[in-house]
């Protein structure tokens, strides 16, 4: 086995976010960092992380300004943000009306469930465009031999 | 603002949105500071333009309080309006017909985070490559990278938004990752 495909490159790519984040407590972080002096791989990966993440999209001066000002001018009547969750769905449930907000959270069934049902979402299945298995039909066991491929097969930087 | 006040940690999500719920101006405004940069980031994944981005944000934020009355306690408000916002930029891809391919320089500045304007020309030069790059993963894997690189959000939450396992967006990061890295090469 290289250098580059320790053991630990699974546990350390999972964390590398974080690190460049800096949201890692200083043990982890150090632990992190040890690694990746002596692992080409990960250090790579490092890198494309660190710059991704120092070059996100700024985010426009007024967009908060103007999403408070929005949210507040078209905010339902305050007499009904007052009434409990469980009487509105008490409500629903006992008028059987069923909502087409598509944003309403209480809903057993999740919005992007209930999208994709209706076509609306993920109109293509990435995994097959990209070659790659449908991964939500795989088995937990499946994914792990999957991810442990990913992480510990050399991408060609150093294995 | 009194020494109380400023020892007291930040509310929760839940507890904002408890104190929306009731009618608190203050907690809206609370909620979208805290999330906005996210849904911001994300939209602009989809639309690639800073004035759709916005109107896809203010929208998704304008449902996502709509819908407060209903929320569950379980449920991450986060990861809620995250799927709201893709599910909004979609939307907006939708009614524009096809997806405008648009060039990062149209797009919202890109910041370096050091000094001095050679390191900056190489950083914007290589992170443009790298934004070209992360456009062609398929939406999965771009939104696994994006969410967990650049919001911090993990992999059940992740899986939340995209719609699929912790397990399945572990491996769609991985994916994503190994993918960019290879047309980085």
């Amino acid at each position: 086995m290289s250098e580059a495909n320790t053991p630990h490159c699974g546990d350390v790519r999972e964390l590398i976010p974080d690190l460049v984040a800096g949201r890692l407590p200083a043990a982890e972080a150090a632990r992190v960092n040890g690694h990746v002096k002596t692992c080409t791989d990960c250090r790579a990966e490092l890198d494309l992380v660190r710059l991704l993440h120092a070059t996100r999209a700024e985010v426009p001066a007024g967009l908060l300004d103007r999403i408070t000002r929005a949210s507040i001018a078209r905010r339902p009547a305050r007499t009904w943000w007052g009434i409990s969750a469980a009487a509105i769905a008490a409500l629903a449930l006992g008028i059987g009306i069923v909502s087409d907000d598509a944003s309403a959270p209480g809903a057993e069934v999740p919005v992007f469930v209930r999208e994709a049902e209706e076509g609306e979402i993920w109109l293509s299945d990435d995994g097959l465009v990209a070659g790659a298995p449908a991964l939500d039909d795989l088995s937990d066991e499946a994914l792990l031999e999957l991810l442990d491929e990913l992480t510990n097969v050399s991408t060609g930087g150093g294995a | 603002m009194t020494e109380e006040e400023r020892r007291a940690p930040d509310p929760s999500d839940l507890e904002l949105v408890q104190r929306a719920r009731s009618g608190d101006d203050a907690a809206l405004g609370a909620l979208a500071k805290r999330h906005h940069a996210a849904a911001y980031r994300v939209a602009l994944g989809f639309v690639h333009e800073d004035d759709v981005a916005q109107d896809v944000v203010q929208d998704a934020f304008l449902r996502a309080f709509r819908g407060l009355v209903g929320f569950r306690a379980d449920a991450s408000f986060r990861t809620w309006l995250l799927t709201i916002t893709a599910n909004e930029a979609k939307g907006a891809l939708r009614k524009k017909g096809r997806r405008k391919e648009t060039a990062l320089e149209d797009a919202a500045e890109v910041r370096s985070e050091e000094g001095g304007p050679a390191h900056d020309a190489i950083v914007r030069q290589e992170a443009e490559r790298a934004r070209r790059m992360l456009e062609q993963l398929p939406e999965k894997q771009r939104l696994s990278v994006t969410l967990r690189v650049e919001e911090g959000l993990s992999f059940k939450e992740i899986g939340e938004v995209i719609g699929s396992s912790e397990g399945a967006a572990r491996v769609n990061y991985f994916h994503g990752i190994r993918r960019l890295r290879e047309l980085m090469e």
